[in-house]
């Protein structure tokens, strides 16, 4: 590694105040391992003033009006001279990377124009190259210039990456349990809880600093991902003033301006994301006894009360049609840096503020048109491969999203300390409505047979609160640095009185309510908020080791979690009489005429208090680590490290049994995961020559249970009906003890580095699971579908990855602005299935089938696809891209032997960008996007020997197109 | 320096923290907070005339003084006023001689004259009832002087004898979900309910009024509940470890399944295996009524469930009332019943699983909002036959239609049914009520009758398909009811005439 750290202050540059002036900035960063270059002298040729690079390698120069010439230099390292570097009256001239190439013997100097170096090389290249942890990543100045809006797109731009639903980001296949989504470096729970990774698509690149993607693990980073972590990092410091607004219009034939668009009058304040009220649990709907007419007989209430308290339930239960409008979206950012205390002849660094702001606003309708929810079963017969449906669901499902996102921060740096306040806020809320006839096979095992319809009402409403506060401060000349962060979160996701009401269409009376066939309507309220807390800090020390540059860092970090989580639900029951609904309208359930005394309908509930699904769960993790970089052969440098995590996970819930009285399971505040483990990782990268590396890396890292999964919850999910079980429930041959996986991961990478970013590389991995968790259908349970989190057998992953980013100029010269991003991931994976598993699929065995004792690993792709192909001309400001990405057949969920293996099918999606920037300064930007061209359906099959492929669940997303402006004043 | 500035930075975090906790807003006097008071969660239960005390929670200013009164409804507090001090007021009472609800109104007034109330919900129970919340795990005796009330889902474990008095009552609480409540007898455990004609065992729901008192005066029916009021709580299942047709028979590990209307989260529900000479005890002269609460989409608990229970297993003179889902419901296994009314079930009256080798020999079957019968075969490849047999269907009675088919059996199965007559009228607004839904393939029919004129027979077969040999039009009543004069459908009218 390079000497790049030497610490000096920043120079003051005093203004000269009888002319015109204009700023020029810059960020001088080391070529081979893209740190900043600290204390590099920055120089007018011919002029007096100049600058040196402070602790972000940035300077900042005042100059008159004029065109100049920068002379860049530092100790061991070729000088820089920067032309034709215009500075006008008042505006900033941003020149962005500048990078300095190490050269001991000739130290030659090298001319480039400022023009070059903000659209070339410099900018495009974005691989760390000689970083010894295998990174890839995004920095603010390609962003800049690939003009993308937000950081899914430019995600798309590394190779290795998958992105899913046009939000979430993932690395080599290996889903979300195993990735892993940090903000400026601290943990941060997503819009969705159950999720590891955060949707990405809320963040303007306008306001990020850089993305990065870290395939390994070094003992600096959280030991929870296996796959990949993406950390996303925000601006501090704008280069230039931003001031910038954005709206977008999105059209997707079958969802937008459709007239069949389902929906349900909700609250006022739907819009903004967040309900006001009108969906509020009912008074007195949390207490252990509700007014019904069995506590009316019970002398509790009177009947004038339970006849309130059913009224007090909104009436409302059907799916309306409603024609659907465009989708849209508007942001305004703002943010700029500013020198203070430049005041005339004042000698005195007071050093530089930076804020950024951004506030957006989207709303979105997404309508599918052919929803299918299946169960297919094997048959008793072996020698009959193909599979009986013992329950289909169809219909339409309308959803109506509304998200509002503001970001702020400010920060402040001085010579040897920056400090940085970011605030986040996220508000979410999807409406959904669905319509659905419903075809129950009274011949397949367990079920009933029946027909019906159901309408469900759905509000997901969710929120997110983040606050970083962010020190960083260099000590003189002795080569340490002090970085500390302290992040609170706060999440919630509530879903407020979700509706269903099904009737049976079967028989000679239409449209009865029957509790043995659809069920008796039913009203839910979910609730889950979440605190985050991060605090760490690291040290870093840079030293010579055999006159070589060597660093050490260490440092600490502390994570706290907490989650509580409820469910209320409550059934609408008859007491006696008719059940039949002449009209089939759900909204005609709870009318007045109908409503006990008066008729028969009243509401029950379903809860218990203390309530079984009900829980509250912390975790703290206490972590340590310390790792060294150093030279230690020629051209052989290594990282060692190790690091220390104590994780404690404490649960206080209950199960049913319990909750009713009896003995039962009761946690309270008990630990259910408490584990010292110690994460060694070593990263050795040998330099072939210049620009070829051979790496090599072993770490170890861990996966650990969610929350939900420790638990005794059982969630039902509305629309399907299927039933999530927590792993605390001990049952049949599952002892309920849900482990941490442990991974153990082998690296081997060849890579070559050409000019202007292009890339090469063949990477060998093995990975090893100790313990992996998957989603088991419970093979028992025939009557619905439950499902569990359980250990499983051992499972390895062993796969190849070819990635290769290149410049189509070798073909011809004129196809220089071409690129082509390719990566391919080829995985083998194999878990060991237990005997249970392996019995109840010997079960089913169908004749002339051969049942092996192991299987692919649940969640990991087979193989994985991306490619790009991209157009880019900064010259003409415009960039181009077209975008595949495929994922191999995967196993989602594993078979009970009745219910065969279920599988995604690759999903073929082919994104188109297009980015143009118009106008003189190009301040103004079109952003034409098409999604999903090939018109891919999302689909999930039972799959089963000799069988043709049954639906398990399908969607159609359709084609969309989205064109945006924006502008920057 | 730094260090130091990172301590206060986590001090001044840990206080934004605390500072949310307290935004409480006093607008009655800015200058003294309100006082705050709370009662108990949940209902105190405390037996006639016996006495207890409540605790309520209160907090005053600390500046202030309070004082505070009580009112009892139902209960006579022996401290209607004091002094607060403290957070907690503590409240005694004794309690009436009737059982229901009670309650404690406390209000609390502080010196500057601001106060608070609070309700203190009671509920006095008969000093007869009991309510059972645990499992049962050693062997237990309920006897007929006292009233049992399920406080959930009450499994009797494997190993342990519930033995139950005639002339006893159980009653469900009320609930749906989590919160339904049934008795369970588990694989291996052993339910001895031996009621007589003269009294019988009832499990019914806590809104039903009965006591074993009117029991022993002979009054079987609910004073109080209609027989069409259903899903007032679960209902009783028994499970054995008898042979079920749950998947292939080549491997003994899928022997077992869980019970339709229990979770998985309770292994409890497990049952089948391989003794069919099983023995899970003795059922006699039980009426079950107003059961059927659902714990999920369509996973209701039926009125008398069997899962996998054994030949060895006597149920005799069983009485099913307004469940709302299936009646009498068999999951394999080779127990008999002899001896059956099924009144107005809000599903099924007769479902028939996976298998199931027994007779149901003797009984009547009175408007089901399902179907009648509900045959179903195995659904492995253990294959074995049951019999229906003497029995008498009334599928339109007193403005109750059957909803569902009179007969649906599956092209597989395998059941012999005899003698069964089906009462007219059997059609409803000119739609006949249909006899099969599927295929008749593996089931026999001896002397099954339909009192309709001959010509209309054919168009009781689903699409007018071919009648089947063995049934015919006319006939008359079978069923001897005589042996069943002790059911409330009997002693409400519902038999008669047949």
């Amino acid at each position: 590694m390079k000497q790049f750290l030497t610490f000096v202050f920043v120079l003051t540059i005093t203004m000269t105040a009888f002319s015109q002036n204009g700023i020029v900035r810059g960020i001088v960063i080391e070529d081979e391992s893209g740190f900043s270059i600290i204390g590099a002298n920055v120089s007018v040729e011919g002029g007096g003033t100049g600058a040196v690079t402070d602790l972000d390698g940035a300077f900042s120069l005042s100059l008159p009006v004029g065109t100049y010439k920068l002379n860049i230099s530092y100790i061991s390292y070729q000088t820089i001279i920067i032309e034709e570097i215009e500075v006008k009256d008042g505006e900033v001239n941003v020149l962005g990377e500048i990078r300095m190439r190490e050269d001991a013997e000739e130290l030659e100097t090298v001319v480039v124009t400022a023009q070059a170096i903000r659209t070339s090389e410099a900018a495009i290249l974005t691989i760390k190259k000689k970083s010894p942890a295998m990174l890839d990543g995004i920095s603010s100045s390609l962003m800049k210039l690939t003009g993308d809006a937000n950081a899914v797109e430019a995600a798309q731009r590394v190779t290795g990456v998958s992105i899913e639903g046009g939000k979430y980001v993932y690395v080599r296949g290996l889903g979300d349990r195993y990735s892993k989504t940090t903000l400026n470096n601290v943990d941060i729970p997503g819009l969705d809880p159950d999720r590891n990774t955060i949707q990405m698509d809320i963040f303007p690149t306008a306001l990020l600093d850089n993305l990065i993607v870290s395939k390994n693990f070094t003992a600096d980073m959280p030991a929870d991902f296996t796959g990949g972590l993406i950390n996303i990092e925000t601006k501090a410091f704008p280069d230039e003033k931003i001031a910038s607004a954005s709206v977008s219009i999105g059209y997707n034939p079958a969802m937008n301006f459709n007239s069949d668009f389902l929906t349900y009058e909700g609250g006022g304040t739907d819009f903004l994301g967040f309900d006001d009220g009108s969906r509020d649990l009912p008074a007195g709907a949390a207490a252990d006894v509700v007014p019904t007419p069995i506590s009316v007989i019970g002398g509790q209430f009177t009947e004038q009360e339970a006849n309130d308290f059913v009224s007090s339930f909104n009436p409302t239960m059907a799916a309306d049609k409603q024609t659907s409008f465009l989708n849209y979206s508007a942001s305004v950012s703002i943010g700029n840096q500013l020198q203070l205390g430049k005041s005339e002849g004042a000698n005195q660094d007071k050093g530089t503020l930076g804020y950024i702001f951004s506030l957006s606003y989207r709303n979105d309708y997404t309508y599918y048109d052919d929803v299918f929810y299946g169960e297919y079963q094997r048959l008793a017969q072996s020698e009959v491969n193909e599979l009986d449906y013992a329950n289909i669901q169809e219909g339409q499902i309308g959803e109506q999203n509304n998200l509002i996102g503001i970001l702020a921060g400010i920060a402040y740096k001085k010579a040897n300390s920056k400090y940085r306040l970011t605030a986040m806020r996220l508000q979410n809320g999807e409406k959904r409505a669905g319509e659905f006839t419903v075809d129950n096979n009274g011949s397949a095992v367990g079920q009933s047979g029946f027909l019906a319809v159901s309408d469900n009402l759905e509000y997901n409403e969710r929120s997110l609160t983040n606050i970083l506060l962010n020190g960083t401060h260099v000590f003189g000349d002795n080569g340490w640095e002090l970085d500390w962060r302290l992040s609170p979160t706060l999440s919630t996701s509530d879903d407020p009185d979700i509706r269903r009401a099904g009737f049976s269409t079967n028989g000679t009376e239409p449209f009865t309510i029957n509790a043995g066939e659809e069920g008796n309507p039913a009203r839910i309220w979910r609730s889950l908020s979440e605190v985050n807390a991060v605090a760490s800090v690291d040290l870093t020390k840079n030293y010579q080791f055999k006159d070589k540059k060597a660093v050490l860092k260490f440092g600490g970090r502390y994570t706290y979690k907490e989650r509580d989580y409820e469910i209320l639900q409550f059934d609408v029951q008859f007491f006696g009489g008719s059940q039949s609904f002449p009209s089939g309208d759900p909204n005609d359930i709870l009318v007045p005429d109908r409503i006990y005394p008066v008729g028969n309908v009243y509401v029950q509930s379903g809860n218990i208090f203390p309530n079984p699904n009900e829980y509250n769960s912390t975790a703290s993790n206490t972590a340590f680590y310390i790792s060294n970089e150093a030279e230690i052969l020629p051209n052989l440098n290594a990282i060692l490290g190790v690091r220390a995590e104590n994780f404690v996970q404490r649960h206080t819930g209950r199960d049913v049994i319990h909750a009713q009285g009896g003995d039962g399971n009761n946690l309270e505040d008990e630990k259910v995961l408490d584990a010292l483990d110690f994460f060694p990782s070593v990263n050795l990268i040998y330099g072939l020559t210049e620009n070829m590396n051979i790496r090599a890396s072993y770490s170890r890292t861990i996966a650990r249970p969610s929350f939900k999964e420790l638990s005794f919850a059982q969630i039902i999910d509305p629309l399907s009906n299927r039933i999530f079980n927590g792993s605390l429930f001990t049952y049949s041959d599952w002892d309920g003890n849900l482990m941490e996986t442990r991974i153990d991961n082998f690296d081997l990478r060849w890579e070559l580095f050409q000019s202007r970013g292009q890339l090469l590389s063949v990477s060998g991995f093995y990975k090893s699971f100790d313990n992996p968790i998957e989603l088991i259908r419970i093979p028992t349970q025939q009557t619905s579908s439950e499902f569990q989190p359980r250990n499983v057998g051992d499972g390895q992953v062993y796969g190849v990855e070819l990635e290769i980013r290149k410049s189509l100029s070798f073909i011809a010269p004129s196809l220089q602005n071409f690129g082509l991003n390719l990566n391919i991931t080829l995985v083998e994976s194999q878990i060991e299935m237990t005997e249970r598993e392996f019995n109840s699929r010997e079960n089913f065995q169908r004749d002339g089938e051969v049942i092996d004792d192991t299987r692919a690993m649940a969640g990991q792709a087979p193989y994985v696809i991306n490619a790009g192909l991209t157009y880019a001309n900064p010259q003409i400001g415009m960039d181009a891209g077209l975008f595949y990405n495929v994922k191999g057949r995967t196993l989602e969920i594993i078979s009970s032997g009745l219910y065969p293996d279920v599988f995604f099918r690759p999903f073929n999606s082919l994104n188109f960008s297009l980015n143009k920037k118009l106008g003189k300064d190009q301040n103004t930007a079109i952003d034409f996007q098409v999604s999903n061209i090939l018109n891919a359906r999302l689909e999930r099959v039972f799959s089963s020997f000799e069988a043709e492929d049954q639906f398990f669940s399908r969607f159609s997303p359709g084609i969309s197109f989205s064109l945006g402006v924006s502008h920057n004043f | 320096m730094n260090l130091r500035l990172l301590a206060s930075l986590v001090v001044m975090l840990g206080l934004l923290f605390v500072a949310c906790n307290n935004d409480d807003d006093d607008t009655a006097n800015p200058n003294f907070n309100a006082p705050t008071l709370s009662a108990p969660t949940g209902v105190t239960s405390v037996e006639a005339d016996g006495s207890g005390s409540v605790d309520f929670t209160v907090s005053i200013d600390s500046d202030l003084t309070a004082t505070y009164s009580a009112v009892g409804t139902g209960v006579t507090v022996t401290n209607t006023s004091g002094d607060v001090s403290g957070s907690t007021v503590t409240i005694n009472y004794d309690a009436s001689s009737v059982a229901g609800a009670a309650s404690i109104a406390l209000t609390v007034t502080d010196s500057e004259g601001q106060s608070v109330s609070a309700t203190a919900v009671l509920n006095i129970t008969d000093e007869n009832t009991i309510v059972v919340t645990s499992n049962i795990t050693s062997d237990a005796t309920w006897t007929a002087d006292k009233t049992y009330i399920l406080g959930g889902r009450i499994s009797v474990e494997s190993g342990a004898t519930l033995t139950i008095m005639p002339g006893t009552v159980i009653k469900g609480e009320a609930g749906t979900g989590p919160n339904a409540t049934a008795l369970l007898v588990a694989r291996g455990a052993t339910l001895m309910a031996e009621g007589t004609a003269q009294a019988p065992i009832i499990f019914t729901s806590i809104a039903d009024e009965i006591t074993p008192e009117d029991v022993a005066a002979g009054n079987f029916a609910s004073p109080n509940l209609d027989p069409d009021i259903n899903g007032l709580w679960g209902g009783l299942i028994v499970l054995g470890n008898a042979t079920i047709s749950a998947s292939n028979d080549n491997n003994e590990d899928i022997s077992e399944v869980q019970i339709e209307g229990i979770p998985t989260s309770d292994p409890n529900g497990l049952y089948g295996g391989n003794d069919d000479a099983d023995n899970s005890g003795v059922i006699t002269y039980i009426s079950i009524r107003h059961g059927g609460s659902n714990i999920g989409e369509g996973n209701e608990i039926n009125g008398l469930t069997l899962g996998g229970v054994g030949s060895g297993t006597v149920i005799e003179n069983v009485e099913v009332v307004a469940n709302q889902d299936d009646g009498i419901e068999w999951f394999g296994g080779t127990v008999d019943i002899k001896n059956a009314v099924v009144w107005n079930a809000g599903d099924d009256a007769i479902d028939t699983d996976q298998a199931w080798a027994g007779t149901l020999d003797n009984f009547v079957v009175v408007t089901p909002s399902g179907s009648c019968f509900e045959l179903d075969g195995p659904e492995g490849t253990y294959v074995a036959r049951h019999t229906i047999k003497n029995g008498t269907v009334v599928a339109i009675f007193g403005g109750r239609v059957t909803g569902g088919s009179l007969i649906d059996v599956d092209d597989n199965t395998p059941v012999d049914m005899e003698n069964i007559h089906f009462v007219g009228p059997l059609d409803s607004d000119g739609t006949f009520l249909t006899i099969t839904d599927d295929e008749v393939g593996n089931t026999t029919f001896t002397n099954v009758t339909f009192d309709v004129p001959m010509g209309d027979l054919a168009n009781l077969m689903e699409q007018g398909g071919a009648v089947p040999a063995g049934i015919s039009a006319g006939g008359s009543p079978v069923a001897d009811v005589s042996v069943l004069s002790w059911t409330w459908a009997s002693q409400a009218g519902g038999l008669d005439g047949l």
